[in-house]
């Protein structure tokens, strides 16, 4: 009954389509009981039976792992619905620290040495040497002014474009994302004298070692740099 | 108040046992009053090198459960007067016997009453390397020429750097023999130092009169023509302060008969 009566209000779930499937705005300002069934009416609508990929856009609505499952859930009760994706307007202020920590670059100043292991949630800036059996890892890239001798593992979080790049590239392994690459002699890339180099993740899924010259061409993203002269 | 000393390397069988025998005596050489604690508790070699091993009534475990006084249990090294004491580690228990309070304690009371301590670490990362290194001002770092042992010194070295009340670890690199490292098959002095970035302290010719000696129960060190005698000399010196060129391999000084061939031949 309620429910009818903001029915009357304002629309609370809108539709729209777009390029590839729809995408359903919901109110942000109603009560989450009243949101639900609400969407529940909207999308057992018959004219909806094809298969269409749904996105749901919630807003500035704040809603919990658990609710935005039932959001979910009630989408697809229509089995022509599929979410395959939630979005919304706002971030809580952990999850907005959290990003501030992983676009930050984290400097440590020192030899890592065998054992230890150097972990930052954003880009890793090493001024030293990385020795054999001393770990990096970044949920960017890692940059190490120094003898990477040690392994390195970029984009802890998944992402796939990190880069690791060191004065001198002889580190016993590399991992990008996943993707991890034994420096053993099979490989082909390696060079003699590895100075200046960096690796990053081919398309293709392999890990490939580079001059450091080519990086502003292989992930021009990298430079934060805005301005000058 | 003296100062303890930890020589440690991570990796057994470089020569920490022999390092501290050798150290302790060219210390005592030069007139300071020396303690050597053997924390290889379990597997006591330190009194063997030094030739005390039938004087030991009292060890470690005797003294930290209180069976006997510290002195009671300190065996005086009669060649060198009153300047060289060990404290022999226990055979029949183990390295838990033993807890890092108990050490700490131990070595702050030794140092009133000796110039240099000299702790003598077991090989490994456990609880035993934990009790030699909890008292100690300084730790010296052994190591040999050889990548496994380098690969352990750099852990080492990563672990004596979280110890707050540790200096920064100084290197000995022991075993050098030159003609290996001149054809490039051993690692070289400035390769390893590179590697590991720490001071040098010393390097050591490999020799094997330092076994021969060794097996005697007595240093090798006190043999001052010998080429890994004068090395420890030298290092002594410059734990003593002294600035020690270090010699282009730590030669033994040429004899009389070469220095005047020498003088016919130029």
């Amino acid at each position: 009954m309620k429910a009818q009566v903001t029915h009357f209000l304002k629309n609370l779930v809108n539709i729209k389509g777009k390029n590839k499937g729809l995408v359903l705005y919901l109110d942000d300002q109603c009560a989450y009981a009243d949101l639900l069934t609400e969407l529940k009416a909207k999308v057992s609508d018959p004219a909806l039976d094809s298969d269409t990929e749904v996105t749901v856009h919630l807003n500035k609505r704040y809603c919990t792992d658990s609710q935005i499952q039932e959001l979910s859930g009630v989408v697809q009760t229509n089995p022509h619905l599929k979410v395959v994706a939630t979005t919304s307007d706002i971030l809580t202020v952990e999850e907005s620290d959290q990003m501030i920590r992983e676009r930050q670059s984290e400097t440590y100043v020192g030899i890592v040495r065998s054992g230890q292991v150097i972990k930052a949630e954003g880009d890793l800036v090493v001024i030293g040497d990385v020795n054999p059996n001393g770990r990096v890892e970044a949920g960017g890239s890692v940059y190490v002014l120094g003898r990477l001798k040690g392994a390195a593992h970029a984009g802890t979080k998944g992402n796939r474009d990190a880069v690791i790049a060191a004065s001198w590239l002889e580190a016993t392994q590399l991992k990008i994302d996943d993707e991890l690459e034994t420096m053993t002699d099979e490989l082909s890339s390696l060079s003699e004298q590895p100075e200046m180099e960096c690796a990053y993740l081919h398309t293709n899924g392999t890990i490939i070692i580079d001059r450091l010259q080519e990086l502003r061409f292989i992930r021009p993203q990298i430079s934060t740099f805005k301005g000058g002269s | 108040m003296g100062e303890a000393i930890v020589i440690t390397s991570g990796k057994g069988g470089v020569g920490k046992t022999t390092t501290t025998a050798n150290l302790g005596t060219a210390l005592a050489l030069q007139g300071k009053k020396v303690c050597l604690i053997d924390t290889d508790i379990g597997l006591r070699n330190l009194d063997v090198i030094l030739g005390l091993e039938n004087r030991i009534i009292y060890d470690l475990i005797d003294v930290l459960e209180g069976r006997c006084k510290v002195h009671q249990a300190l065996v005086k090294d009669k060649r060198f007067e009153d300047m060289l004491y060990l404290l022999p580690a226990a055979q029949t228990a183990d390295k838990n016997d033993v807890n890092p309070e108990q050490m700490k304690e131990l070595v702050t009371e030794l140092k009133k009453d000796y110039d240099f301590v000299l702790i003598d670490c077991p090989a490994g990362i456990e609880q035993g390397y934990k009790n030699a290194v909890v008292g100690a001002d300084h730790a010296i770092v052994v190591t040999t020429p050889e990548i496994s042992a380098v690969r352990d010194a750099d852990r080492i070295i990563g672990l004596l750097e979280l110890e707050e009340n540790i200096d920064a670890p100084r290197l000995i690199i022991n075993r050098i023999r030159p003609h290996l490292m001149k054809a490039g098959e051993a690692l070289d002095i400035n390769e390893i130092t590179t590697h590991l970035s720490i001071d040098l302290l010393g390097i050591i010719a490999d020799d094997e009169r330092v076994i021969s000696s060794s097996n005697k129960g007595e240093p090798i060190v006190m043999d001052p023509s010998n080429a890994a005698a004068l090395g420890y000399r030298n290092i002594a010196r410059r734990l003593l302060g002294e600035s020690v060129p270090l010699m282009s391999m730590e030669k033994a000084p040429p004899s009389l008969f070469t220095k005047i061939k020498a003088v016919f031949t130029k």
